[in-house]
């Protein structure tokens, strides 16, 4: 009990301690602050690649795709208590240009199915006119008789300054002229009675906001059967690029893709002796993660990258509560020659020492907390009242394809920041509360000492 | 005895030397026997390194982002707005700029978008940009990024050795290689291996509404060309996404009716001391009597976008200025807690050194003089810190591309990829004017913190201390 009124006492009797609390509460509120702003961006950038991938990809980096692809959708369709849902895709690039305009563009392709891609990814959630009849996204509205396309958002529409898109009431009627290379199954180019490119025309049926800022600059959707023929895949034997997966609620995302994983295997096998089986030999089977390493990494790196910036700069809160401990033992010598004296042994000034460092960092840390929670209530608030007067923003809308900034605490960064915060008050509490249970009461209760 | 001793003959001395021995022996005092002393210039020493490697890396980067616009497009570009985006007789208005004094040399480019076919299963979407090698070498250097040409010392050229007829053209190293996931490197064997290699590359072009007023027509070109080089700027974008073609040629497949040469953009390098707005008047000048006089005085084309290489990079610089601001200022609140910690440090000194203090004033010291004692080893305690800082920052970003080789090498991590961040390198160059407000500002800080200290210390009575109950 002892322990915990003097801790207690010393942290009320003692103003240098609020110092520590002061430095503590600060340093937590900007931590906190910042990774929930981090981890916001990081968790919706992660989200938004899940939404455009599904769970799970069988797929080949090879633009030539991979034949027998509908035999495996049909094995993949019968494992109805893992899988809800398969769409297979064709991805190529192809040469864009807007009908009577003259500029061209590199941007790719992804043949879809909208109503099977929207059951294995959140298509249907990007489009715009279409919400509710995703079966018609590739049909425009101006004339259904018209072969649609569905243009990543930024490809179509300007953004205002706080990040919200221009929608059109109604479809735009804009032709688009789009060409690819045909490539036979060998990867050669297809020259078969069409010429080296082949050509069609598609015209504006819809926009896409995945949220990704590259695919929502860069990608086209258009309708599965005419990419195929574009890319030269609808050969007698058709070929596509990926299978995209989605799994039950229920199944854990590595349990699916090793049940997956080993349905290929098996279905590899089994093609072994056709004719085009070589092609299956790049196939690759990913989670939604992997798949998207390479856009996921870098931002993960960032946050490890503040993180140990934050590590750093820290250690100054580890020496201020280093200092405040040296100076209030070292005023306080008597009071532990008096306790040692009575019988407390060293650990017992250790853990009173300890204690007092943890009532530190647990205020501090809670302030901090409370702070930093309330200052991101308000954050989007506050960015839109510094726009307004002061024309100022922490991310630029008209660059960054971010809308608000993020603000969802995460209980789980919050216990990591604040634990954090005490184990490092625990540790500039360290050496003090050492030297304190060394000190000798015959040394500090000598009377020429009192 | 020592101390109180030497310090009484000090103060003395101090009356005719203005304390600064005193001064002096007291900060030499208290760094040798404070040992806590030596945690503030620590904790100074982190968070001006910290500060000073954040401010550098973005300005290196921001330095590293115009330059490589520069060496993309010159430091002025003319383009004219779409439609026509594109105009004749480039050749005479690159001679009348060229006759300027503002100009030291120009170039012309015509650019399209394609595909291009590299070999079994290998498309690319890449930018076509039609070019003078030999112009383009003299306007951003261009010679200094083609891996065979570059150390030849002739001029660059699309030339083939096997077949003089054939389209000889170059591609970004990232066109024909993929870096390496671990190292980030390109495989440079792989590469040497497509000097030679025959690629399609297929564009095209729109042809106008004709007489009858029937649509425009979209029409392909497929075009078969040579490489004759590969391009390595360095930079992601272009060395991943561009094909360089002679301009001659990419005109006569995209269009093949025009009588005259025709560009898209003219890229210009200036004279040395040239001012850009002065370079900027100058050229509008030019091109407004070029236009007149050559081109029937064309009111679209008179309005031809004419921006330096930062102007139109500004957007972007302003977005990463701001970043960099917004880590500075986090990373600069975070540190005030050196202000705390040194106030703390310094409260206990004055607390447990208040016998000294008391002797100081008791031989006649001011109680000013003695709070600039421990203003002035607080000051002492910033430089110290902000020096060691400084020294530690200047170390860590010069040598930062090794540490991250290191971090790769011991930890898998790869932290600078090009394809993320534009550049292959990390711009490991100190930003010496920051570096040196960061420093002025930490010694201020550390000054700050002594203030209260040095306020209790100067209040002292020695009458109350220096009482032998």
């Amino acid at each position: 009990m002892h322990k915990i009124i003097l801790a207690v006492r010393y942290f009320l009797k003692r103003r240098i301690t609020h110092f520590a609390v002061l430095a503590v509460a600060l340093c937590v509120f900007i931590v906190v602050v910042v990774m929930t702003v981090m981890t916001g961006l990081v968790s919706d950038f992660k989200q938004n690649n899940h939404n455009f991938v599904g769970d799970c990809v069988v797929g080949t980096e090879s633009l030539v795709g991979f034949a027998y692809y509908e035999d495996f959708v049909n094995i993949l369709e019968e494992q109805k208590d893992f899988i809800e849902a398969v769409s297979p895709v064709i991805k190529s690039y192809a040469l864009v240009n807007v009908i009577n305009k003259e500029n061209n563009t590199g941007l790719e392709i992804l043949g879809i199915d909208p109503v099977k891609h929207s059951r294995a990814t959140s298509f249907a959630n990007t489009i715009h006119y279409h919400k509710g009849d995703v079966s018609k996204t590739f049909v425009p509205s101006y004339d259904p008789n018209l072969v649609g396309c569905v243009l990543g958002i930024e490809r179509v529409f300007e953004r205002d300054l706080n990040g919200n898109y221009y929608y059109y009431f109604t479809v735009p009627r804009t032709g688009y002229s789009i060409s690819c290379f045909p490539l036979t199954a060998k990867g050669a180019l297809s020259k078969a009675g069409m010429g080296l490119v082949r050509t069609k025309t598609f015209y504006f049926s819809d926009t896409s906001h995945s949220g990704l800022a590259r695919v929502d600059f860069s990608l086209v959707y258009l309708p599965f059967e005419q990419t195929q023929q574009l890319c030269g895949m609808d050969g007698p034997t058709k070929r596509v690029s990926a299978i995209h997966i989605k799994f039950k609620p229920s199944i854990k995302l590595q349990t699916g893709c090793e049940k997956v994983a080993s349905l290929w295997q098996e279905f590899r096998q089994e093609k072994a002796n056709e004719k085009q089986a070589y092609l299956l030999d790049t196939v690759t089977v990913q989670s939604w993660k992997n798949y998207r390493r390479a856009s996921i990494a870098p931002m993960e790196n960032e946050q490890t990258e503040l993180i140990v910036m934050f590590a750093f700069v820290g250690i100054t809160n580890v020496f201020i509560v280093l200092v405040v401990f040296y100076m209030i033992i070292s005023h306080k010598s008597k009071d532990i020659g008096i306790l040692k004296s009575i019988g407390v042994s060293n650990a017992d000034i250790m853990v009173l020492f300890s204690g007092f460092a943890f009532l530190v960092g647990l205020l501090g840390s809670g302030i901090g907390l409370f702070a930093g929670r309330l200052f991101l209530l308000k954050i989007n608030r506050i960015e839109d009242w510094l726009f307004e007067r002061f024309n100022w923003q922490l991310y630029d809308r008209t660059i960054y394809t971010i809308g608000d900034i993020p603000n969802r605490v995460e209980f789980k960064v919050l216990a990591i920041i604040a634990l954090s915060a005490i184990v490092a008050c625990l540790a500039g509490a360290l050496v003090p509360s050492w030297q304190a249970a060394r000190q000798k009461p015959l040394d500090t209760l000598q009377v020429n000492q009192l | 005895m020592r101390g109180p001793v030497a310090l009484c003959v000090l103060v003395v001395d101090c009356e005719f030397s203005g304390c600064g021995m005193l001064k002096l022996f007291l900060w030499l005092r208290y760094l040798r026997k404070k040992k806590i002393v030596f945690l503030s210039i620590a904790a100074v020493a982190l968070s001006v390194s910290l500060l000073i490697v954040v401010a550098s890396l973005f300005t290196g980067f921001i330095d590293a982002y115009e330059r490589a616009a520069v060496e993309a497009i010159g430091d002025v570009v003319l383009a004219p707005p779409a439609p026509p985006a594109k105009f004749a007789k480039y050749g005479q208005f690159i001679e009348r700029l060229e006759q300027t004094e503002a100009v030291e040399a120009a170039t012309a480019m015509l650019s399209a978008h394609g595909l291009l076919h590299l070999g079994k299963g290998n498309v690319r979407a890449v930018e076509i940009w039609g070019i003078e090698p030999v112009r383009r070498a003299k306007v951003m250097g261009f010679d200094r990024f083609l891996l065979r040409q570059k150390d030849s010392g002739g001029k660059p050229s699309f030339e083939t050795n096997d077949f003089e007829e054939k389209i000889g053209g170059f591609v970004g190293i990232g066109v024909v290689a993929e870096p390496d996931e671990k190292t980030d490197q390109y495989d440079f064997d792989a590469v040497e291996k497509m000097y030679g290699e025959e690629v399609v590359l297929t564009t095209g072009t729109v042809s106008g509404v004709n007489k009858e007023g029937r649509r425009a027509e979209v029409k392909r070109k497929v075009i078969e060309f040579t490489i004759a080089d590969v391009v390595e700027t360095g930079v992601h974008q272009f060395d991943k996404g561009c094909v360089y073609l002679p301009i001659e040629e990419l005109q006569k497949n995209l269009y093949p009716d025009e009588e005259f040469p025709v560009a898209s953009q003219i890229q210009i390098k200036l004279a040395d001391n040239t001012e850009a707005d002065v370079a900027l008047a100058v050229i509008r000048g030019v091109w407004r009597s070029f236009v007149e006089d050559e081109l029937g005085g064309n009111l679209y084309l008179i309005n031809a976008d004419i921006m330096t290489a930062k102007q139109l990079q500004r957007p972007y610089v302003a977005a990463y200025r701001k970043q960099m601001g917004i880590l500075l200022l986090i990373f600069g609140v975070v540190s005030l807690g050196v202000v705390l910690l040194i106030f703390c440090i310094f409260y206990m000194i004055v607390r447990l050194k208040q016998k000294d203090i008391a002797i100081i004033k008791s031989c006649g010291a001011a109680g000013s003089s003695v709070a600039w004692i421990f203003v002035g080893f607080g000051v002492c305690v910033g430089t110290i810190g902000s020096g060691i800082g400084a020294a530690l920052g200047y170390v860590f970003t010069n040598n930062i591309n090794t540490i991250e080789e290191w971090i790769r090498i011991i930890f898998g991590l790869k932290l600078w990829k090009s394809s993320v961040y534009m550049f292959n390198k990390i711009p490991n160059e100190v930003d010496w004017a920051s570096a040196l407000s960061i420093v002025l500002l930490s010694i201020i800080a550390a000054a700050i913190g002594t203030l209260i200290p040095a306020i209790v210390a100067a209040a002292t009575k020695p009458v109350e201390i220096l009482r032998y109950e």
